[in-house]
């Protein structure tokens, strides 16, 4: 078997062929020589049969004569017009020799060796040098035997036949062999051939494509020869190993393909996951308008699955205007490459809050330098604007503080000689007296001057205060108690829910009670017949921070005046009630001490809920006050309550 | 490389089919001759027998056929050994009669006063099928030949017979013709049917294939050959007069005896016995009745019209 897979290809081929060709001749032969010997056997049955038969028949007359001399000559005329007669004799009923052919005395043996019945017996005559096929005819006439006919035939003739057969059958095999050994080798040669070209392409393809050389020269030209004794096989096996070689060439590649393929789709997923994580709406839209990539809060936002938006076109997202608007922009940035970078309000309806999107649209470059797409990234900005508008407002507070500040420094000082002077004069006339009266009056509202002044000095902060350590409880607790009285012939009621882990801050207790002072007279202004106030302070250590809250069930503040309430001079009280500089006193001090005052009106339902508020009280209004707590206090606080 | 596991048992068997066959084909029923053992061929002498003749008016075939029976009787009856012999022509019969080779002679009665010439004897007669102990010739032709309706319709026509020698079959429709008026040269040809035997068959297949526009037949013949021709389509034109049928004659210096014996066995065939009447009705009689020369007489009359005696005297001459 090595030595059978040693073989060139074209050698087997030959081999093979040369193996089908002898075989299906050996074959053909056996089976056609006996065919062929088997009915020229019949064939000379019949043939001797029937002469025999017919010279029955012709003897008849000559027998009945007995006429020797015809028989003999018709005996000598079967065998000489049939090469393949050997004999031919007639016997009469007793078996004896009436004609023959044989000149040189009658073989005694022959005469007994076939007997006929009715019928034409054949058998076959052994004579040691040849065999002969022999016939007993009788002779009938009126069912009475007159004698006996008897035909021998050689088989020499046959077998003379079946060798010529034989020898025709293999000359025609041994022609057939030689075209088919030509034919094969020409086609061996070919298919050897391309074979060769086939496994020189592929070496060639693991050389050039996939890596290194295989270690078989093989398919190099000037080892052709040499490389060939190496090889253990035919052609088919040196292309078998060239595609071993190229397969696991390829095997390395593909897992190479599969390492890179693991880290696309790591990055691919990372990507993803940063794009979805993003807060912002992130979408990449093509060419047609349509939607090829979505992030998850986008898809959110849109109420449905980023599967079911890829594909979609605007219109089939939002409403018909937004929708314009949106494909307008991107067609913009498609014909034009220029980038859209702009701030929308959103606001679904006028009871719905307002919402701030900064929209950024940047056009996709493909390699070729062609806008492939448009990316949209959309970041709500609300918060922003909201911290934008408060600096503007602090910005503006601080403009009136100061030049608010500016005019009643220059004012206080005429004030003050105003003032002394109406006192000087009181002194120099009678108390009774009309003109002293006058100067009362005089004295009165230059004293209010000089408190609209120092209330002035207070808001722009050109007041000096004094900060110590102070209980921020205390300070509550004081004008409290100071105004409760007060509060409840208001029929007012003031309820304390005070922390107490009674958080010390660094502050100036003057001014801080100037700010509850403040805040509580504009609730008790705010609620019209009774009602009910709640100051509540929440300690926050994680912020370092205080919260106060002064609820009140009064009135409120209509939304959207609610923002200005802080303005100096901004009062909803009839002229000559108030100066409007209260809260923005109150701004002032907290901003002083480093926190933050905000009103929220209407009041949160959760606090509305813990105060005993009659049933026909309005919205109310909560003012929340947040300062930072003591440095050291702070620290104090902790070791004493043990938390954090 | 497996495949060789399958392919050589394949061969193998193959090969081994194509065997078996090729044996089937040798296989013969063999016998041993040495033919080196030889003997000279000796002609056997015939058994000494009565020897039986049949005139050969049929092939030796139907003539054995025909008589085989009656002499295998004529044996057992009396208790002599019997052969048929053979002979070739008419004239081969008569020779055979004269010089002894032919007891018994079975002729017709033209062949017979040629025969008696020599000193052979008449001593009995057959019953021809018809049951009549005469026969006829008989003129034929086809039914569809419209110019031959009468005996004169003959003349200028070609005429098949069966034998120069033949009674029926010739001489006696001769005959007919001579008392006609119209002799042998009146005729376009008068052609005799070829060959050994089977002539009365042969001239009637001459007419109905057409080859001769009409035929002389023995009275008879047509029933004969009525299973090789449609003898609807042959019509019969004229008929002779009866002349005595065929006889038995025995050889001059025949021992009377033996004779004696064998025309008494002959009498006594009756086709009341269905033996008999098989053994009769192969040899084409219906019986064998004793005859003499002279009945003979109106044979040796018509030859006398014929000429035939002048034949006959010349063909003594030539023999002295």
């Amino acid at each position: 078997m090595i030595f059978l897979s040693r073989l060139r290809f074209r050698t087997k081929i030959n081999l093979g062929l040369t193996l089908i060709v002898v075989f299906t001749a050996l074959i053909i032969a056996l089976f056609v020589t006996s065919m062929a010997s088997e009915a020229l056997v019949d064939q000379t049955r019949k043939r001797g049969k029937v002469l025999a038969g017919n010279l029955a028949l012709r003897a008849e007359d000559p027998l009945l004569s007995t006429d020797l001399l015809q028989l003999e000559s018709m005996v000598n005329e079967v065998k000489e017009a049939d090469d393949e007669i050997i004999y031919a004799f007639i016997l009469d009923d007793k078996e004896r020799v009436l004609a023959s052919t044989f000149r040189e005395g009658f073989p005694v043996q022959l005469r007994e060796a076939n007997s006929s019945g009715k019928q034409i017996n054949a058998i076959m005559i052994d004579t040691g040098s040849q065999k002969i096929y022999d016939f007993a005819a009788p002779i009938f006439i009126s069912e009475k035997n007159l004698g006996t006919v008897r035909i021998g035939l050689s088989r020499a003739g046959i077998q003379s036949v079946v060798q010529n057969l034989i020898f025709a059958i293999s000359a025609l095999t041994g022609a057939v062999l030689l075209v088919a050994v030509l034919a094969s080798t020409h086609f061996a040669r070919r298919m050897t051939f391309r074979l060769g070209t086939l496994q020189k392409h592929a070496v060639d393809i693991v050389r050039t494509h996939l890596g290194p050389e295989i270690s078989n020269e093989s398919t190099h030209e000037n080892n052709h020869n040499s490389s060939r004794k190496n090889l253990k096989g035919d052609e088919i096996q040196e292309l078998t190993e060239t595609f071993d070689a190229m397969a696991m060439n390829l095997e390395s590649h593909i897992e190479d393909l599969e390492i890179t393929e693991t880290n696309l789709t790591r990055q691919k997923e990372l990507l993803k996951t940063i794009i979805n994580v993003s807060p912002d709406y992130i979408s990449l839209i093509g060419p047609a308008y349509t939607y090829l990539a979505v992030n998850k809060p986008l898809a959110k936002h849109i109420g449905k699955t980023e599967e079911e938006i890829i594909g979609l076109k605007d219109e089939d997202l939002f409403s018909t205007h937004e929708a314009l608007v949106r494909t307008e922009e991107i067609r913009k940035v498609l014909n034009t490459g220029k980038i859209i970078n702009k701030e929308t309000r959103e606001q679904d309806d006028n009871y719905s809050t307002v919402r701030w999107f900064h929209t950024i649209r940047v056009p996709v470059y493909s390699e070729s330098s062609k806008i492939i797409g448009v990316l949209s990234t959309s970041r709500e900005i609300t918060e922003l604007k909201s911290y934008q508008a408060q600096l503007i407002q602090s910005q503006k507070m601080e403009s009136v503080g100061k030049l608010a500040g500016g005019v009643a420094h220059e004012i206080n000082t005429p004030l003050g000689i105003i003032l002394g002077y109406a006192q000087l004069l009181q002194d120099d006339i009678s108390p009774d007296d009309q003109i002293s009266k006058d100067l009362k009056i005089i004295e009165k509202q230059a004293r209010v001057c000089r408190k609209i002044v120092s209330d002035l000095l207070g808001f722009s902060r050109q007041t000096e205060s004094e900060k110590t350590e102070m209980c921020f409880n205390n300070s509550i607790l004081e004008v409290v108690q100071l105004v409760s009285h007060t509060f409840k012939l208001e029929h007012i009621e003031i309820s304390t829910k005070l922390d107490d882990r009674f958080p010390i801050i660094h502050g100036d207790p003057e001014k801080l009670k100037q700010v509850w002072l403040n805040l509580l007279s504009n609730a008790m202004e705010a609620i019209d017949d009774q009602g009910s106030i709640q100051i509540t302070t929440i300690l926050d250590i994680s912020t370092m921070t205080i919260t106060a809250l002064f609820a009140d069930t009064g009135h409120g503040v209509e939304p959207q005046k609610i923002g200005s309430i802080f303005d100096p001079f901004y009062s909803t009280k009839p002229v000559g009630k108030g100066t409007g500089l209260g809260l923005s006193v109150s701004f002032g001090i907290i901003k002083d001490h480093g926190g933050s005052i905000e009103a929220i009106s209407p009041l949160p339902k959760s606090i509305l809920a813990g105060m005993n508020a009659p049933d026909d009280t309005g919205p109310g209004t909560l003012f929340k006050v947040v300062l930072p707590l003591d440095a050291i206090s702070a620290v104090e606080q902790v070791m004493n309550t043990g938390s954090v | 490389m497996l495949k060789l596991k399958f392919l050589i048992p394949t061969v193998l068997l193959l090969l081994g089919i194509a065997l078996y066959l090729r044996g089937q084909g040798l296989d013969e029923n063999i016998v041993k001759v040495d033919m080196s053992v030889r003997e000279e061929i000796r002609v056997p002498e015939p058994e000494p027998a009565i020897t039986y003749a049949y005139l050969p008016q049929y092939s030796h075939k139907v003539s054995y056929q025909r008589h085989n029976k009656l002499i295998e009787y004529l044996s057992q009856e009396t208790g002599l050994s019997i052969r048929q012999v053979f002979p070739n022509t008419f004239e081969e019969h008569r020779r055979m009669v004269e010089k002894g080779d032919i007891d018994i002679s079975f002729s017709n009665p033209m062949t017979y006063i040629r025969i008696a010439n020599g000193g052979a004897a008449a001593f009995a007669r057959i019953i021809e099928p018809s049951g009549s102990p005469t026969f006829r010739g008989q003129i034929i032709a086809r039914r569809d030949n419209r110019f031959i309706h009468k005996t004169k319709d003959c003349i200028g026509k070609s005429w098949i017979a069966v034998d120069p020698l033949s009674a029926g079959g010739y001489l006696f429709v001769l005959g007919l013709f001579l008392d006609n008026g119209i002799t042998a040269a009146d005729f376009k040809e008068i052609a005799f049917a070829a060959g050994p035997g089977g002539k009365q068959e042969k001239a009637v297949l001459a007419v109905y294939a057409g080859k001769y526009d009409f035929a002389s037949i023995r009275e008879g013949t047509l029933d004969i050959v009525k299973d090789k021709v449609n003898i609807s389509k042959i019509k019969v034109i004229a008929e002779t007069k009866p002349y005595p049928s065929w006889v038995y004659a025995a050889r001059k210096d025949l021992d009377p005896n033996i004779k004696e014996l064998i025309a008494n066995a002959m009498f006594k065939l009756s086709m009341n016995d269905p033996e008999q009447a098989e053994i009769l009705k192969q040899a084409g009689i219906r019986g064998i009745i004793p005859a003499q020369d002279d009945d003979y007489n109106s044979i040796r009359t018509l030859a006398e019209e014929l000429g035939l005696n002048n034949y006959q005297k010349k063909e003594r001459r030539v023999k002295e």
